[in-house]
């Protein structure tokens, strides 16, 4: 399927591409929040006050998306966790009022299907509608949704997309169970860092994909593939099967989108696939840009998309480069050295 | 073209039963699971009946052999308790089940949060952390479920509110025709929680009596607990082994009306059903007997009724069997795949409750009798859920 267009929010200045005018900004720890934009234009200020964080990122990257394309037929939204804090103002209401009379709104809004939902609305859009909650693999399930769609012929044109919002609550949870550094540490030290966790970040990419080719095809996302609780020697396996599986050999890749994050104890999978498969390859990190988040694939497509498309990625983004000419990218991120995920892009 | 898909093997747990064969007792029986929540820690549990399993937590952990492992939510506990099952009776080896073209697919809506009071806890950093902290995100159980059987290959979880299992459904199905895998586990699991009672509270659509689906005095829908998963496999591995039915159609639509109801036209149920239909290659006439949402609310009832007849000339017979399970939520797809699968396998047709007086409207009454020997070639079941979710499934005599 064919990426036509796209729309990015993340803590990096990506809503209008001036990232890749003035490059990464370096952000300091310990969260790291996304630069919203004003969303004046795109939504009403009535709706938007009653808007949780993550509606608005999706409203404010999509919208845009759905009223320029109007060919729009489906929706594919990837959120693990939904609009979470929504879900915690209920959940301590309940608590707090002692299950006593409670208003709708936020509960309505906790679910992670609510932002496909108003998505569908806003646009008017009837057709294929789901919602990916498969936690670091969300968005990897949500890629081939729509791949399967297009190849049944049930679609033509799909809104996909993800991301989450980050809130105190999940914030706790996440520092209680150890996935968050305990030092201050900043994005540009992020990645040479030998201590445990990361930084933990925030937003949402949108897409809009295509069965077939056009003129304004920017890059092709070719297939996807996941894998959990896997060895270092697994990982391997299944990055070669995916890559057999659609007719090129290891050496036809030119570039490896690597999810490192900083975490001494899951970065091992990255150096093993690396130094394995592709010791000739451009090597481009993106966490020391946005940090880490269940659907951080998202961004990671949106840059490599902008890279295949032709965008100059900032120096940060790069490990390695080699003078490969750039063609066929892989993705492969892990979330918490559990849930492995690959995406397979190429040049149109 | 693009190879069949045949179900092989089915685990449920509800309040009727721990097994498939138990729910089918009790389905046949016209026995309901509906009564007053004895385990349910909320104050609601004094005011609304409600569809709970007769089981504690620990109890469930003990029937599936964790009795000593921490951190494990109930959602899990049913939906290990009901792949168990499902895994069993397909008989996949250990080797099918580490193949990376084996898939599992599972949905929920509350996962890891029907554990509402420790969440609370370990969200505001009271006290000491909890053993839940990483059991609360709904996706969780599934990645976890992965890891106990050894699953390698593609996994998914889905959460479009009352739809969900069906959307894991018709994306195993998906995945074993397009040839990216050979089977699948799909299914899904909620269990009753402080949290979704108080959001359906919010709503005010939880009924004070057993729900009455299609019935015009009817006043809300009745919450249950459950899991349901399936084994789906391609037509070229399941060699000699039983087959309960073939996965035919799948249709998913939305609504576009509102956040929590569905439309008066019924756009988003319309939509689903044809493109059910329009997959499986069927005309409506076809169809013997429809599985419906039939949730008891004022708006559900009306608008399915609606879609029903705008699609069928002569409505097919038709039950809700919320009415014995309550409303499972995320794993109510799976729940009613699997009653649909046993109509279809043993020709019979269950008896929908509490329906007295039957909506004017539509001049049709659900089936309130048990029938045998009622040949069914075609059985549609629906879903709908909030934020406009509409899905249908048709499973298909082999």
């Amino acid at each position: 399927m064919f990426i036509r267009d796209l729309s990015c929010i993340s803590p990096q200045a990506t809503y209008f591409d001036a990232l890749f005018e003035n490059g990464a900004e370096e952000l300091h720890g310990p969260k790291l929040w996304a630069k919203e934009p004003s969303y004046k234009e795109i939504i009403p200020n009535k709706l938007l006050r009653r808007m949780s964080k993550l509606t608005r990122m999706s409203v404010g990257t999509g919208l845009p998306l759905i009223k320029k394309h109007k060919d729009i037929e489906g929706i594919i939204i990837a959120s693990s966790n939904g609009s979470l804090d929504r879900s915690m103002r209920f959940l301590n209401q309940i608590i707090d009022y002692n299950e006593g009379t409670l208003t709708p709104t936020d509960f309505v809004q906790s679910t992670p299907n609510s932002i496909a939902g108003v998505l569908a609305l806003m646009g008017k859009i009837t057709g294929y509608n789901t919602t990916h909650v498969n936690q670091g693999l969300s968005f990897e399930a949500s890629v081939l949704d729509a791949l399967m769609l297009f190849e049944e012929g049930k679609s033509k044109q799909l809104l996909l997309g993800g991301g989450e919002e980050m809130s105190d609550e999940n914030y706790n949870i996440d520092s209680q169970r150890g996935l968050h550094k305990a030092e201050d540490i900043s994005t540009s030290e992020l990645l040479h860092s030998t201590t445990k966790g990361t930084l933990p970040g925030e937003g949402f990419a949108m897409f809009v994909v295509d069965a077939n080719k056009n003129s304004e095809s920017l890059a092709e996302i070719v297939d996807a593939d996941m894998i959990c609780h896997a060895s270092k020697e697994e990982i391997v396996k299944k990055a070669k099967y995916l890559i057999t599986k659609n007719g090129m050999s290891p050496r036809d890749i030119d570039t490896l989108f690597l999810g490192r994050n900083g975490d001494i104890r899951t970065d091992f999978y990255y150096n093993h696939l690396q130094n394995t498969l592709f010791s000739d390859q451009n090597i481009c990190f993106y966490k020391n840009l946005t940090g880490d988040y269940y659907t951080v694939s998202t961004f990671a497509t949106w840059l490599a998309a902008k890279f295949l498309g032709g965008a100059k990625l900032p120096e940060e983004c790069f490990w390695k480069q080699t003078t490969n000419a750039v063609q066929n990218v892989l993705l492969y991120n892990n979330y918490d050295g559990e849930q492995h995920g690959f995406i397979l892009m190429r040049t149109v | 073209m693009a190879r069949r898909v045949f179900i092989t093997g089915m685990g449920i747990i509800s309040a009727i039963g721990n097994n498939v064969s138990e729910n089918r007792a009790r389905l046949m029986r016209g026995e309901t699971g509906i009564h007053k929540a004895k385990l349910l820690q909320s104050r609601y549990s004094e005011i609304f009946p409600f569809a709970e399993i007769p089981h504690s937590t620990q109890e469930l952990k003990e029937r599936a052999g964790i009795t000593g492992e921490k951190g494990i939510s109930r959602t899990e506990i049913l939906a290990l308790l009901t792949i168990q099952q499902a895994v069993k009776d397909a008989v996949l080896l250990k080797n099918d089940l580490t193949s990376f073209d084996t898939a599992l697919l599972s949905a929920s809506t509350v996962g890891g949060m029907s554990m509402t009071d420790q969440l609370h806890q370990d969200a505001n950093k009271i006290g000491e952390p909890s053993e839940y902290l990483s059991a609360y995100s709904t996706g969780k159980h599934t990645i976890n479920l992965l890891k106990r059987f050894g699953i390698k290959g593609i996994s998914a979880t889905f959460n479009t509110a009352c739809s969900s299992s069906a959307n894991a459904i018709m994306f195993g199905a998906k995945l074993i025709k397009s040839g990216r895998c050979k089977r699948a586990i799909a299914g899904g699991a909620d269990a009753l929680a402080k949290f979704t009672v108080n959001g359906f509270n919010s709503l005010q659509i939880l009924s004070p009596n057993p729900c009455m689906p299609f019935d015009k005095n009817r006043s809300g829908l009745t919450l249950g607990e459950g899991a349901a998963y399936l084994v789906l496999e391609a037509e070229d591995v399941v060699g000699t082994k039983k087959t309960y039915g073939e996965v035919t159609g799948y249709g998913n639509a939305n609504d576009a009306h509102h956040p929590s109801s569905l439309s008066d036209e019924a756009t988003g149920i319309i939509e689903s059903i044809s493109n059910a239909l329009n997959v499986a290659g069927l005309k409506p006439e076809d169809i013997d007997f429809i599985n419906t949402h039939g949730t008891g609310t004022e708006n559900n009832d009306i608008t399915e009724q609606k879609g029903m007849s705008a699609i069928f000339r002569k409505t097919p017979p038709f039950q809700s069997t919320k009415t014995y399970t309550g409303h499972t939520l995320g794993a109510a797809g799976a729940v009613e795949a699997v009653f649909s699968l046993l109509a279809l396998k043993n020709d019979e047709l269950y008896p929908s409750l509490n329906c007295e007086s039957p909506i004017d409207d539509f001049n049709v009454t659900p089936n309130m009798v048990y029938k045998s020997g009622f040949e069914i070639k075609h059985v549609l079941t629906n879903s709908f859920g909030f934020g406009g979710n509409c899905s249908s499934l048709i499973f298909s005599k082999v």
